[in-house]
């Protein structure tokens, strides 16, 4: 099934001083509409970079995007204004994405005068709808970002990130920077506007519980390479790449009564610059054998459930499919 | 406090009140906090930013700076001594040998531009009298500890990543074997499977040496894994005290019981979290009565009012809201 976007085999390095820096290397994920598709790994293994380049405020090396089943990875000025109208990202820090000279008024009104046609009457009534949607009271209309808390101040960039009633909006880590009680008056307000609007997030976080209670598809990515892919309670229950079970296992449950055993990875990330080819988490990996030094291909190792291991199947007891 | 508080009591924190003078007015980030601290026990300290909790670590230490902050009242016993009444010297001896802390940014507590072994070194020469070979070996040893190569004595910071930076730093803390170890959350900045490995050889560390810690952090699931005892700080007070236990299975604050339903990780089946409405209050600012009475669905006329004072609940839960008075 085609979702509503598409990438195929999408690259993107940056040239460094010491070399080619391999942020995303050749990640295949596809998001259907009205779904929330979890993006997780930890800092440096290019989930953000990635949620740039579908909005294009980063330009691929290779690979496409695919959006509605169009081909959008190279296009002109004209064709990315309109593809923003339904393509949107909401930023982690919303002190620094916000102009501090601007009234919440003047923020969120920006993305409707940018796009024209409409008069300032017309903005300002749409701008007041905004707030609405979002939680944001009146009387906040010509305040300015630093009398506002992060909370706040995050519902101002989810408002503008809405002003074009956009199908898509790419979240990069939007509740990282908040304390738990404002995190979760966030989160809900996401799942609201998701349900009112029928929007489509790719919700990129380092936080495991908050993707695992928002979405409803995860991938998981480790140095640029998608390494796992499935619904989130099989990806919970029964994770395959040896790299997810470490990373799950690492996280803290809230819970005195959990005793669960962890497993803990040697070493800690590798270098993403001039890296060899292969699984890039072999080097801390218990179960690595000299195959691993191969490319590794996504495989369906089980229904729906996508694996980027060559001895996935082996180290969980997966019979090949189709035989006993 | 219970009978038995002598003899194992290592810390004991009573009626700490700190302000932050600035020119728009005192800010009252502590307001009357009591804590209890047995040797090897583990304390949490949780609560949102602003709550205070950093404030009550850097007290015990006696390094917030003055001004603008005053530590106005209280008491603050390490071993029967109070350290708030102590001269700056023997304060001196105090940290680093009895107390040590470290906190979220390991180059808050390391030198850019001097080698890490060299900054271990350092600290325990302060504290002990070895010759300059025993003081270097005693360093590589430490590193050794925390799972650092001996080899690395003489790297400088930035040739370590963000978790073994933590590790150098926990090194420098645990060099002269202090009897408590505050943490600020020094696992916040770190990635998963890095804090992961970072508290797993903290937990070793505690046993091998006997330690006790406070820790702050946000995170109830570190608390849940490190603590024997929590206290939950909100507004610069107590209001919720207990077993780590008992504050997990039976919550009894609204302000606990609203934490806990904004977590993601405590409500996988629940179709929607269960937010605490409104924001902390401004430290410069505080509400009149419960401090938490704007905020909580159970607030009364009493609330607004009167400031609930500590009921107990069992012999080590204690909570300050009216809700179990009546």
């Amino acid at each position: 099934m085609a979702g509503i976007l598409e990438t195929r085999e999408l690259c993107k390095y940056f040239r460094t001083p010491r070399g080619l820096l391999h942020a995303v290397e050749g990640v295949n994920l596809s998001i259907q509409e009205g779904k929330t598709l979890g993006l997780v790994g930890e800092s440096g293994c290019g989930k953000s970079t990635f949620g740039r380049l579908l909005v294009h405020l980063l330009e691929s090396t290779s690979g496409q995007i695919l959006f509605k089943g169009k081909d959008v990875t190279n296009i002109d000025r004209e064709r990315l204004k309109e593809l923003r109208n339904d393509l949107q990202i909401i930023f982690q820090d919303p002190y620094s994405s916000l102009d501090p000279r601007m009234s919440v008024r003047q923020l969120i009104g920006e993305p409707l005068r940018l796009k024209g046609g409409m008069d300032k009457g017309k903005i300002n009534r749409r701008v007041e709808e905004l707030m609405g949607l979002v939680g944001l009271a009146e009387r906040f209309a010509d305040a300015y970002p630093h009398e506002m808390d992060g909370g706040r101040r995050q519902r101002i960039g989810i408002a503008r990130a809405l002003a074009l009633e956009p199908k898509f909006i790419v979240c990069d880590e939007p509740v990282s920077a908040l304390d738990v009680s404002i995190q979760a008056q966030i989160i809900n307000l996401l799942q609201d506007l998701q349900e009112k609007l029928g929007l489509t997030y790719i919700f990129i976080t380092h936080d495991l519980s908050v993707v695992e209670y928002i979405s409803d598809e995860i991938a998981v990515m480790y140095l640029g390479q998608l390494v796992e892919k499935t619904s989130t309670r099989k990806l919970f229950e029964a994770p395959l790449h040896p790299y997810t079970k470490v990373l799950l296992s690492a996280i803290p449950v809230p819970d005195v009564h959990c005793k669960k055993r962890r497993i803990i990875a040697k070493g800690e990330l590798t270098s993403p610059i001039n890296p060899a080819p292969g699984c890039r988490f072999a080097a801390r990996c218990v179960y690595a054998t000299p195959a691993c030094k191969d490319p590794q291909q996504l495989q369906e190792v089980a229904p729906g459930h996508y694996v980027s291991c060559c001895r996935a199947r082996e180290i969980n007891d997966i019979p090949i499919l189709g035989k006993e | 406090m219970n009978a038995k508080d002598n003899g194992d009591m290592l810390l004991r924190v009573e009626g700490l009140v700190v302000k932050y003078m600035t020119d728009a007015g005192a800010i009252h980030a502590v307001n009357g906090v009591n804590l209890c601290l047995r040797k090897g026990e583990t304390l949490g300290l949780v609560g949102e930013t602003g709550a205070g909790k950093t404030t009550i670590a850097k007290a015990i230490m006696r390094i917030l700076p003055d001004p603008p902050a005053k530590i106005c009242g209280g008491n603050i016993y390490l071993n029967g001594e109070d350290v708030l009444r102590v001269g700056e010297h023997r304060m001196r001896q105090i940290r680093g040998n009895s107390v040590a802390m470290i906190f979220q940014d390991p180059m808050t507590s390391l030198n850019p531009i001097e080698p890490v072994g060299r900054q271990i070194s350092e600290a325990i020469r302060e504290h002990a009298s070895f010759s300059r070979r025993e003081v270097e070996e005693h360093a590589k040893k430490m590193l050794e500890k925390v799972g650092i190569p001996r080899e690395r004595y003489g790297e400088y910071p930035h040739q370590f990543s963000g978790g073994m930076k933590q590790r150098v730093v926990i090194a420098m803390a645990l060099a002269c074997n202090p009897e408590l170890l505050l943490a600020d959350e020094p696992t916040t900045a770190l990635d998963v499977t890095i804090q992961a490995q970072v508290l797993e050889m903290m937990k070793g560390l505690k046993e091998e040496f006997g330690t006790s810690m406070i820790m702050i952090t946000h995170d109830l699931g570190i608390v849940a894994e490190t603590c024997d005892n929590v206290a939950v700080i909100y507004a610069g007070e107590v209001i919720e005290y207990g077993s780590a236990q008992e504050i997990f299975d039976s919550p009894a604050h609204p302000y606990t019981i609203g934490l806990f339903g904004s977590l993601p990780g405590a409500n996988k089946n629940a179709r929607r979290l269960k937010p605490i409405d409104g924001l902390m209050p401004d430290p410069a600012n505080l509400p009149t009565g419960c401090k938490f009475h704007d905020r909580c669905p159970h607030a009364t006329r009493q609330c607004m009012k009167e400031e609930p004072t500590a009921i107990h609940l069992t012999d080590t839960h204690y909570t300050k809201c009216f809700l179990h008075w009546r």
